[in-house]
């Protein structure tokens, strides 16, 4: 004889205030269970941002199982918005990295030419608590990376797994992201940061004149409205 | 200036669920179109909680366009009601007409050929084919019952929390009264639209002392529409004092008028702390600052010991959240849902319940009065026990409210905040993990 044992349990998923029943199976992942209730209270408006949320105000991980994921018979679930995903955070900047920049720039830009410098931090993380002086030609207008400098410091940054969280570079006058600064940053990635700091540095070292933005997606760079946006001192 | 540039918020959360080959004029169309009896004898207008809730249903109708018709005294005002003027609270709601939202007429109800009928207190009325509902409450506490039961009281209440809760309930049915009214995309949404016979909210009462109470320093960042509601219900709390700063760089705008409970038409153009200070006269002693509260990412100016967040960017909320040096309250809403937290030093902090920025949170935001106004209500209800210390649990730390079904078990819930190991703001909750 064989024993069937029903596995299957219903949970409560509330949304806009109507709760209705949904059954799930142990083994199942919480994201069906997800869609399963976008689809139930017919969800069309950015339902990628919505999470289930249990009553202790913790959200429900959506990597694991419903067994996993603790759920239990009965449960009543938020289908709530929850803008974790696909968001980011802000870069924490170690202590004494915006003097130390403005030191460095200065001294090799001496009040008259371009210069750059790169922060950098662990890899995976949002730290910035390191920076690199590369070596670069410079002038009035412009600053060009040596690459043989370049190709040693993406090996030293692997190794060391570390990664570039800004460019900082300098103008000679008013600062704003030029065509070639639009083209050609460091790093191409979404969410890249880049700050620009007007008159060669040679001003008080803080970013409230610079020029901070960040790479969007569709490779089109967004003017922030104050270094607060991307940083925040660690 | 249009209805239907005023209404742009309101027909865009519509748009949530009607038929998308319904226009906007035809959205517009369906709330200016209604018209909404408010009836109301001496008896309950002689209380501030009646007046507040009258006062207060009126503007949230007319703030979605709607024909407000009025069946009550003429009785004086006992106490101001911003952004209304005049003496009497007929005088002051007729004088509002069309100054929210154009079009959006109030008058008196001669020949008025209503739709919907809203009934304060156990004021009798004649019969109607019109759907009715009353609102009854008291000090903390509003209720709307389809039915004048032996629970149905006069309004006599000293504290106008429960009125205007009681006002808010009133303005979602009248909201959903025109949605059943247009085709939706999925007639399964029909369900969030269902009348509701009876329904009710609690904010819990508070012990009051006898004396004035001070709310002290509060600095109030945005004044926009959780702003404003938060302060058009403190202004109407008695014997209250407040002093404080409130930030926003932003200019009233016509789309704001469907739910800046402080603004009116002519204020279209003027910045919005302005607007506000005025109607806070000198009761709430607000100074407005026309800034945005950071000024850059190392220089933030010092904040009072109590904060009020209604600002919807979230990385203004983390930025606040790091340098109050005290309570911080935020509230927001998202569609038809509210969220209403408090957070004290120690404590999960904003960062934990809002932890990520929201990529699609772009302009503009889908908002309707009521929802709006439910944000501020509840985070002036958390200023005022804040100051009285007798703050909500921890367990009742955020409020999860969408006011559509409130006669549904789970519309509301209070849940804790539970601190985050990736909390933006690194709180000091989050780093005990």
């Amino acid at each position: 004889m064989t024993i069937i044992v029903e596995k299957k349990f219903a949970v409560e998923i509330v949304y806009n205030g109507v709760t209705k029943s949904l059954q799930v199976e142990p083994e199942e992942q919480v994201t069906a269970l997800l869609q399963k209730a976008i689809a139930a209270f017919g969800i069309t408006q950015q339902p990628h941002l919505l999470s289930l949320f249990r009553q202790d105000g913790s959200v429900v991980p959506e990597n694991a199982s419903v067994e996993r994921a603790g759920l239990k018979p009965g449960e009543i679930l938020l289908l709530r918005p929850n803008a974790v995903k696909g968001g980011r955070g802000l870069l924490r900047l170690a202590r004494d990295m915006v003097q130390a920049t403005f030191r460095t720039l200065r001294e090799c830009g001496r009040g008259e030419c371009e210069c750059a410098v790169y922060w950098t931090g662990p890899a995976g993380e949002d730290l910035v608590d390191g920076f690199e002086h590369p070596i670069h030609k410079r002038s009035p207008f412009d600053y060009e990376v040596d690459d043989d400098w370049l190709t040693e410091f993406w090996k030293r940054l692997a190794a060391s797994k570390r990664s570039v969280k800004v460019q900082v570079h300098t103008h000679p006058g008013a600062a704003f992201h030029s065509s070639s600064d639009d083209m050609w940053p460091i790093v191409s990635q979404p969410d890249f940061v880049s700050i620009v700091i007007p008159d060669f540095a040679i001003g008080e070292p803080t970013l409230d004149r610079a020029w901070v933005g960040r790479l969007h997606a569709d490779g089109k760079w967004r003017c922030l409205g104050s270094a607060g946006e991307a940083l925040v001192l660690a | 200036m249009t209805a239907l540039e005023e209404l742009n918020r309101t027909i865009l959360l519509c748009r949530d669920y009607v038929a998308d080959a319904l226009s906007d004029e035809e959205i517009c169309q369906g709330f200016q179109s209604r018209k909404v009896l408010c009836v109301s004898d001496l008896r309950n207008l002689s209380s501030h909680s009646g007046q507040t809730a009258l006062v207060t249903l009126v503007s949230l109708l007319s703030r979605m366009g709607m024909q407000v018709g009025l069946s009550i005294p003429e009785v004086a005002l006992l106490s101001p009601q911003p952004p209304l003027l005049g003496q009497s609270i007929c005088e002051s709601l007729i004088a509002s007409s069309q100054t929210l939202v154009t079009g959006a007429t109030v008058r008196r109800a001669s020949g008025f050929n209503p739709e919907m009928i809203f009934v304060l207190g156990d004021t009798e009325i004649a019969s109607s084919h019109a759907i009715s509902w009353r609102l009854c409450g008291s000090d903390w506490h509003g209720a709307l019952s389809m039915e004048k039961t032996a629970g149905t009281k006069r309004w006599v209440a000293e504290w106008p929390v429960g009125s205007m809760v009681s006002a808010a309930l009133a303005a979602n049915e009248a909201f959903k009264f025109v949605m059943r009214c247009l085709p939706l995309r999925d007639q399964g949404a029909q369900v969030f639209f269902e009348p509701s016979r009876s329904c009710d909210w609690n904010f819990g009462s508070v012990s009051l002392p006898q004396w004035d109470i001070d709310l002290g320093q509060v600095d109030l960042i945005s004044a926009g529409a959780i702003s404003q509601a938060t302060l058009y219900a403190v202004m109407r709390f008695p014997r209250i004092q407040m002093r404080g700063r409130i930030f926003d760089d932003d200019l009233t705008g016509a789309s704001n008028l469907n739910r800046n409970m402080l603004s009116v038409v002519t204020d279209v153009g003027t910045p919005k702390v302005q607007v506000v200070a005025r109607c806070c006269g000198t009761k709430l002693q607000i100074d407005p600052v026309p800034n945005r509260f950071i000024r850059s990412s190392f220089e933030v100016r010092e904040l009072a010991r109590r904060v009020l967040v209604g600002v919807d960017d979230i990385q203004s909320r983390w930025e606040v959240q790091r340098h109050a040096p005290g309570w911080v309250a935020v509230s927001g809403t998202s569609h038809f849902s509210v969220s209403s937290s408090a957070h004290s030093p120690g404590e999960p902090c904003s960062g934990c319940l809002h932890p990520v920025d929201d990529p699609a949170g772009a302009n503009p935001i889908p908002t309707v009065s009521f929802v709006s106004f439910w944000a501020g209500l509840a985070m002036a209800v958390r200023l005022l026990r804040e100051a009285l210390v007798s703050p909500y649990s921890t367990d009742r730390q955020h409020l999860w409210l969408t006011p559509l079904r409130m006669d549904q078990p789970r519309a509301a819930i209070w849940l804790p905040v539970a601190p985050r190991r990736d909390c933006p703001v690194h709180c000091m909750a989050s780093r005990l993990l």
